[in-house]
């Protein structure tokens, strides 16, 4: 069993670094590596193959995760160039956008005044997504002219987008389990 | 009909080695074993054509115990000893068992629940384990000869713990566990392969104690599963109960509290659903005097919030799926529950489709299994079917303040790997404990501590300047092992997550050697009936021909040296429980009626000889 843990996530599947990515042969290529991969392959073989099967699989999952993830796949794409992320220091310092984002944060959690709350964790759910359509060409804009610390401050916010969906899902599930 | 295969000159002939698998359904009610034969899934059924094996166990006195049907009469009359539905149990600490159960629990030393009985007190594992070797016998006797592995399912939404103790229960029947499979993907492949659709599909398996809800994508021979969703206690056994309570509120109250007339009521009230499947009303007979009417209306106002449970958590992994309902192109129903009219209803109603029904929802998910054996056999060379199975619940570590930080979350597709970086909270703190969860609430106290380990020798800095690694890796059967690691010195601990509930390799150990030793014991005496046999065989051969021609062909000397060994053969046969002192016996015996032989094989050749013409004998 050999695999080359030393290629980017891209070389795995084959595919050219590019935000624009073809999902459907992203898809068939990962399922095709997991064929050739997976422990499923290996449960006959010696404890050190099931390993290195289970290593490699575990490597392929997480290529595929953040490739197929927009705000992931942003991410990858300058930290190749050389962008460095740090958890701690990086933000935003945007003020207009975390004004938007504020109130979005709010609107969720006073849904349950709304006589439907469900519908309009729907909406707010559509705006949001609407938001960041435009962060992401804003993205690719920056990206193809090699602007990195622009395109960086816009896959920061993509960042915020994340959460506020988690918090519209946490929101979803809170609700759903009062009406049992 | 299967072609016959002919190799190629040269090449080798040795014929196919088909290695025998089987897949088995572990379930909370019933469970069943199913195997591939020439291409065909069935289940496996007993002499009386029986395939399903009610998850129901009964301890007596210095006794086998008994596996199934035969267990069922013994709930009435010996109930503390016979145990059903110990899956609710399997993987739970005494903490998490909050129904009020009709057995008996133990708390030693350990925190596993164990249960008395006639035979000890037994965890759920071991009794697990005594459904699994039933199962396991089933097979090897329907197929002949030993087992080469297993599938065996688990409902998708069991965690870490209830995934452990189900392969330490195989583990205990000397099964070989090619994989833990999840029920709803079984049922996927049984339906996947022989109709072989492409797109998404929405699993509703409602069994008699678990429900699930998955949903899994098919594309080019690959099962991926993107969300799986669901209630590891609830279904049709809530059903009866709801009738049962509701049964009970219309009695008088001087008879509520009498265990027998609940019993009763109970066993009654399951017939009733499934009565009601078929009819508009039944009648639940409490007692000679006092009888019930049912209709389906009130039934299915009663069970009407455990239905509306199990469409949120549909709604909810069709969410984490990121699938829309209109998307779904086929639903799968599975479990005896879903033969339920409303059950249906509501599902079709939900997805807006009919549910696929074809396969009995009681043996599908053995089928699907069984299939999925074969091929981890290495039966089916060539096949691509491959199985991405999901992670049911997220895995985190404890952080100051009593809060989870997780660093793998639900569904992501395993196996998987993923390290976060943690630090010191004190000056000079030079150990860290690392306490591991499964769960997607916030609070360490409403997630599922699966285990605790310190990490030690941390050099002494200030706060904050320590970096800690922590790395979960979880293998395809879902099961986690968590490393830590200060990255500048190297120092590093691990730890293969086992519930602290659950039970120990050395108590998994001291159970296989005992149940090896028993295997021993069983291997010596089988040994020694058949050296008996071999004997007797023997002794009755010499006997016989002795009668012939003994005193024609040899001495007296000689004959007496025969007898005396023949006799010898003959007493130890009787006295002995070694079963190479007989063998030897029979070899001095042999040893020494060679030349008594020879001297037969001579006499009978001449006497075919004899009267024939050389030329005939030259042929």
């Amino acid at each position: 069993m050999e695999f080359d843990f030393s290629r980017n996530y891209f070389e795995i599947f084959e595919m050219a670094p590019a935000y624009e990515i073809d999902q459907s042969s992203l898809m068939s290529s990962y399922q095709q590596l997991q064929t050739e991969y997976h422990p499923d392959r290996f449960v006959n073989s010696v404890e050190q193959d099931k390993r290195l099967a289970m290593q490699i699989t575990s490597h392929i999952n997480e290529a595929y995760k953040t490739l197929y993830g927009d705000q992931t796949r942003a991410r990858y794409l300058l930290q190749l160039a050389g962008v460095v992320f740090d958890a701690d220091k990086d933000t935003t310092q945007d003020m207009d956008f975390l004004v938007t984002q504020m109130t979005l944060r709010e609107a969720i959690d006073q849904v349950d005044n709304c006589c439907d709350p469900l519908a309009e964790l729907d909406d707010l759910s559509a705006t949001a997504l609407e938001q960041k359509k435009q962060l992401i060409e804003t993205f690719k804009g920056y990206y193809s002219s090699q602007q990195f610390d622009q395109a960086k401050e816009a896959v920061l916010k993509m960042q915020f987008f994340n959460r506020l969906h988690n918090q519209i899902a946490s929101k979803q599930e809170a609700l759903e389990d009062e009406m049992i | 009909m299967a072609l016959l295969q002919i190799s190629e000159p040269g090449m080798s002939t040795a014929p196919h080695q088909r290695k025998l698998a089987v897949g088995i359904d572990l379930g909370t009610t019933n469970s069943l074993v199913a195997t591939v034969r020439s291409g065909v899934a069935e289940t496996l059924a007993d002499e009386q054509g029986r395939v399903i094996v009610p998850s129901v166990v009964h301890y007596a006195d210095d006794q086998a115990p008994l596996v199934g049907y035969e267990a069922i009469p013994y709930k009435a009359i010996d109930s503390a000893n016979t145990i059903s539905s110990i899956k609710r149990v399997l993987g739970r600490s005494l903490a998490d068992i909050t129904d009020d159960s009709a057995y008996q629990f133990e708390s030693g030393k350990d925190s596993v629940p164990r249960i008395k009985t006639k035979t000890g007190a037994l965890s759920a594992v071991e009794i697990s384990a005594d459904i699994l070797r039933h199962l396991k016998m089933r097979g090897e006797q329907t197929l002949g000869d030993e087992l080469s592995g297993v599938v065996i399912t688990v409902p998708a939404y069991f965690d870490d713990a209830q995934r452990q103790a189900t392969k330490d229960a195989a583990r205990l029947a000397g099964l070989n566990v090619f994989r833990l499979l999840n029920e709803p993907t079984a049922a996927a492949i049984a339906y996947g392969l022989d109709q072989a659709e492409e797109g998404v599909i929405a699993v509703f398996d409602l069994g008699g104690g678990t429900f699930d809800i998955s949903i899994l994508r098919l594309r080019q021979g690959v099962f991926e599963v993107l969300a799986t969703g669901g209630d590891s206690a609830l279904g049709g056994d809530d059903f009866d109960t709801a009738i049962s309570r509701w049964a009970l509120e219309q009695l008088p109250e001087q008879v509520r509290n009498d265990k027998d007339i609940y019993r009763h009521i109970c066993l009654q009230a399951r017939q009733a659903k499934e009565q009601l499947s078929q009819q508009r009303a039944v009648d639940l007979n409490i007692s000679e005097q006092l009888s019930l009417p049912l209709t389906v209306d009130t039934f299915e106002q009663l069970i009407e919030p455990l239905i509306q449970k199990t469409l949120i958590a549909c709604r909810r992994a069709l969410r984490d799926a990121n699938i829309s309902k209109s998307e779904i192109a086929q639903v799968v129903m599975v479990g005896g529950s879903t033969r339920v009219p409303r059950v249906r209803e509501a599902v079709s109603e939900l997805f807006q489709r009919q549910p696929y029904t074809d396969i009995d929802p009681d043996r599908v998910v053995a089928i699907g299994a069984a299939i999925q054996a074969d091929i981890l056999a290495g039966n089916k060379p060539g096949d691509e079917m491959l199985l991405l199975d999901v992670i049911p619940l997220s895995l985190g570590i404890e952080t100051m303040g009593g809060l989870v930080e997780k660093i793998i979350t639900r569904n992501t597709t395993i196996p998987v790997a993923r390290a976060q970086e943690f630090t010191t909270y004190k000056d000079g703190q030079t150990a860290m404990r690392v306490h591991v969860l499964q769960g997607e609430r916030e609070l360490v106290a409403d997630c599922r501590s699966l285990a605790t380990f310190d990490l030690t020798g941390i050099p002494p800095l200030v706060a904050g300047a320590a970096r800690i690694k922590v790395t979960f890796q979880v293998d395809a059967d879902g099961l986690l092992q968590v490393n830590a690691e200060e990255i500048n010195t190297g120092v590093s601990a691990n730890i293969e997550v086992k519930p602290s509930y659950g039970l120990s390799d050395a108590e998994i150990e001291a159970m296989l050697q005992a149940s090896m030793e028993n295997a021993k014991q069983d291997m010596l005496l089988r040994s020694l009936r058949e050296q008996q046999v071999e004997a007797d065989r023997v002794i009755e051969a010499l006997d016989s021909a002795l009668a012939k021609d003994g005193e024609q062909l040899l001495t007296k000397d000689e004959l007496l040296i025969i007898n005396q060994a023949r006799d010898a053969l003959f007493s130890v046969r009787q006295s002995t429980n070694q079963p190479e002192q007989i063998q030897d016996a029979i070899k001095y015996l042999e040893q020494v009626s060679e030349e008594y032989v020879a001297r037969r094989m001579n006499q009978s050749v001449r006497s075919m000889v004899q009267g024939r013409k050389i030329e005939e004998l030259q042929d």
